[in-house]
């Protein structure tokens, strides 16, 4: 038997029992005597070894779980165990699937998907769980973790702090809403936070600079998106950069004017984004009103829906 | 950092399957939102859509309860605004129908003596344009054809069981609507240079709604 074939067994029953103490040694040292002095079968001693161990250790058969792994260590048809945070779940888009989203550890994130058939306890988001027996795939190049019948999951009382990961992205969605503090507003000189009445809640009443800038829902049916819309990104879709803003409020002796008009240019559009997504919020390098080629996509859709 | 709090997604679904759901899902426990069930499997509890404003009317005067009506391609939209509703409230007294607006709402299920009424709950209601409503047809079209080929594989059992839905029907409306579609978009190109009035495209067609059943109110 060649030499490597040996050490895969070894590290296979390893990475089963490394959790409850037991070495490589010992595996090596009874595959050696199965293996070599006895001509035993390969999978006749791998079994061995795995019953004797479970008896040695008093571990039952249940719970003999895959050993626990980092999400950047994850790879394809494997089984593994995984201690994550929910941290967004997504719209599932076919009845086979109970949930979908993002789970993360302090190495990374990958996507997942609770299986209906599974059964199992539902999800919530910002909570942390033991993910045990969860099998890995691989779909269009990225990792994604099945919950199936196979698996438990557990909700786990410890704070998992999620690695950030920021991905570059075009997003289409409409813009269903716009919320509090949005518009011309007032930050703080010294720290930069949003005061309200020139007051600020660190520094009390101080000197403060007027920034323009819109926090939004964009929303394509399936997903969510936080969207920040910087100055820049507000005066490329209506037109009022700062120095409008400005005239707007004076004209009126009423800031909340500004956030007015945004809402009657911006409430309900459809907006094409490119920028950066963390988790759910999505900051826009590029942002413009989304222009379809209507007549194309129609035909596209016709000829499929008649096919 | 992140928000534990879960924020409904707009589901975009056209007036005929709205307005033939006849059941809710969820609402069970405190925190569980409850979700309108329509025939063709979609759970909603928001929903976003363009349409043209065609009816608004104070249910009782004074009262600032307004009825309101908005179509689509395949019928219309029943809806009610109130104080509860600020933001929606504020905007609709500016606008006045005709005129095409996009609208963000909670999908509701009034129900008595086995009625169920489906009506909308605007949260904002904003005044947009043809190009809006068009691209809004042809992703609630697509989004249609998904939902009816996931119930051809026969996946949602709850459905199939409640509403047995008739799918050719609901296939054969989408088509129609998006052979119009194309019907106006090549007429579009064609009139680019010309840049006139361009038709409403869908019949304004009456329809009454018996609310004698129901109490409306909050």
């Amino acid at each position: 038997m060649a030499d490597d074939r040996f050490q895969a067994i070894v590290e296979e029953i390893y990475e089963k029992f490394k959790i409850y103490g037991v070495t490589r040694k010992e595996i090596e040292s009874r595959l050696k005597l199965l293996l070599y002095e006895f001509k035993v079968p390969e999978e006749e001693a791998k079994k061995t070894i795995i019953n004797g161990l479970r008896k040695n250790y008093n571990i039952a058969k249940s719970d003999l779980k895959p050993p626990l792994t980092k999400i950047s260590e994850i790879e394809p048809n494997k089984w593994v165990s995984l201690k994550a945070k929910v941290i967004q779940l997504w719209e599932p888009n076919s009845p086979a699937i109970a949930q979908t989203g993002l789970i993360g550890d302090e190495t990374g994130t990958a996507r997942f998907v609770v299986w209906a058939k599974a059964n199992k306890k539902r999800l919530e988001e910002g909570k942390c769980y033991l993910f045990e027996r969860v099998v890995i795939d691989e779909f269009m190049g990225l990792k994604s973790v099945k919950v199936t019948s196979a698996s438990e999951v557990k909700e786990i009382n410890e704070n998992i702090e999620v690695k950030e990961e920021k991905a570059e992205v075009e997003v289409v969605g409409a813009l269903i809403a716009i919320q509090q503090n949005s518009g011309l507003l007032q930050s703080c000189k010294i720290c930069g936070r949003v005061v309200k009445a020139g007051v600020c809640i660190e520094h009390g009443k101080v000197e403060t600079n007027d920034i323009l800038r819109t926090r939004c829902v964009l929303d394509d049916g399936e997903r969510i998106y936080d969207l920040i819309l910087n100055e820049d990104n507000i005066k490329a879709l209506t037109g009022i950069g700062l120095k409008e803003a400005r005239k707007l409020a004076e004209e009126h002796l009423d800031r909340g004017i500004v956030l007015l008009e945004i809402k009657k240019k911006l409430l309900g559009r459809y907006l094409r984004v490119q920028g950066e997504l963390r988790f759910r919020s999505l900051t826009a390098n590029k942002v413009e009103f989304y222009r379809p080629k209507i007549l194309e996509e129609v035909e596209k859709v016709l000829r499929e829906a008649e096919a | 950092m992140i928000r534990s709090a879960k924020r409904e997604v707009a589901k975009r679904l056209f007036s005929k399957e709205f307005n033939s759901s006849k059941y809710k899902v969820g609402g069970e426990g405190e925190k569980e939102a409850v979700y309108v069930l329509t025939p063709l499997g979609l759970r909603c509890n928001r929903v976003f859509i363009v349409g043209v404003l065609l009816e608004k009317e104070e249910v009782k005067p004074d009262s600032d309860m307004w009825r309101i009506r908005i179509t689509d391609p395949m019928g219309s939209f029943l809806g009610f605004v109130s104080k509860f509703q600020p933001e929606a409230l504020d905007s609709l007294a500016d606008i006045n129908p005709p005129e095409i607006v996009s609208v963000t709402a909670k999908a509701k299920l009034l129900e008595r003596n086995d009625r169920s009424l489906p009506l909308l709950r605007p949260e904002n209601i904003n005044v947009s344009d043809f190009e809006t409503r068009d691209y809004w047809v042809l992703e609630t079209a697509k989004a249609t054809l998904k939902r009816i080929k996931a119930l051809e594989m026969g996946e949602d059992k709850i459905v199939l069981e409640k509403y047995n839905p008739n799918l050719e029907d609901f296939r054969k409306a989408v088509i129609d609507v998006l052979m119009k579609l194309r019907e106006e978009q090549t007429v579009i190109e064609d009139e680019s240079e010309e840049e006139e009035d361009k038709d409403l495209g869908f019949e304004l067609d009456e329809e009454i709604i018996d609310l004698s059943d129901f109490e409306i109110g909050d």
